[in-house]
């Protein structure tokens, strides 16, 4: 192996590193945690804002709550589970893929393999087979009758 | 292979026709989805009137009808004298009538009491905790509340006596065959 491709081999690993590094979960504080959460919590009387992002009365006191479960430590998923049990599916702004409101995610994904499925079988289908064959004897018959008929 | 998306395509369509014939026959007024159907939450709040705590334990065994309002919401003035009826019908029966205050003050809340001549029982809930628990969007909402302790129903909106009366008698049948 060249030099070169051990330089590109080196570059691409290093940024793979790179990014891995930089996804890597890290510990949230009880403040974070709770943006986080209230980020992800739809504001039951908001037009399409999160909890984090409504100024409203309900918003604040389901920040309130939120905060004050994560002080008794309790986990992501247990905070979001209480208003889920109490609002629904419907609560979260990324409602869970395995789930009606699932359908959301699936649906454009079962669009999208139906789609690359019919082109694809389109593509693979035979063309069309071309007319090869020729006038049949009675057509040929026709044919010249009508240009032995032509006035010169 | 036009066989397959033929049918594909009418599937869809179907599917979609489904899919609205079925939303479009869903009442907005009475959203299943959260606590309908589950064991009402646990409270004990304030009494509107005086020291006393409101719970739900205090009403174990009978039809509770919760009802969240506000002085300042509009269609809770509305509602009120469907509420009213309902309260004078049932009084000192297997029906309990109860207020939840949402959102507002215990002075506003008071005076609005006093002005309607609502004799009900009412509690505040304060940090709106309550109102969390059991899915409110806002007032004017109202939970029928079975014997068992199960959510059975939930009207969001202005609710009238025709509603309130067929709520509450469900809940009375069901009670008698148990």
């Amino acid at each position: 192996m060249t030099t070169a491709r051990w330089i590109i081999i080196a570059a691409i690993l290093a940024v793979g590193l790179a990014i891995a590094w930089t996804a890597r979960p890290q510990p949230l504080s009880a403040a974070e945690r709770v943006d986080r959460i209230s980020a992800e919590l739809r504001c039951p009387v908001c037009q399409g804002l999160s909890v984090q992002d409504s100024p409203s009365e309900t918003a604040r006191s389901m920040r309130a709550l939120v905060a004050q479960r994560v002080a008794e430590g309790r986990t992501d998923d247990e905070i979001r589970a209480e208003f889920v049990r109490s609002y629904g599916d419907w609560i979260l702004l990324s409602p869970p893929l395995l789930s009606f409101s699932g359908l959301v995610w699936l649906a454009p994904l079962a669009a999208i393999v139906l789609g690359a499925a019919l082109a694809w079988s389109r593509a693979r289908a035979p063309a069309p087979a071309p007319i090869v064959a020729g006038p049949t004897d009675e057509e040929l018959r026709r044919l010249r009758e009508l240009v032995a008929s032509e006035p010169e | 292979m036009n066989r397959i998306a033929r049918y594909a395509a009418v599937a869809l369509i179907l599917g979609l026709a489904l899919t609205l014939t079925l939303a479009f026959q869903r009442d907005p007024h009475d959203i299943k989805t959260g606590t309908v159907g589950k064991p009402a939450p646990a409270f004990a709040l304030p009494s509107l009137t005086g020291s006393e705590t409101v719970s739900l334990d205090q009403y174990k065994g009978k039809i509770v009808v919760l009802n969240f309002w506000a002085s300042w919401c509009i269609p809770c003035k509305e509602e009120n004298p469907a509420l009213t009826d309902v309260w004078e019908r049932y009084r000192g029966t297997d029906v309990v009538l109860i207020g939840i205050v949402f959102q507002d003050s215990a002075d506003a809340a008071r005076d609005y009491t006093t002005r309607l001549g609502n004799t009900w029982a009412c509690a505040l809930d304060g940090d709106g905790r309550m109102a969390l628990s059991y899915g409110v969007f806002g007032p004017p909402e109202t939970y029928f509340i079975g014997a068992d302790g199960i959510i059975a129903g939930r009207h969001i909106g202005p609710i009238d006596e025709q509603t309130l009366m067929t709520g509450i008698e469900t809940l009375r049948a069901k009670s008698a065959t148990r």
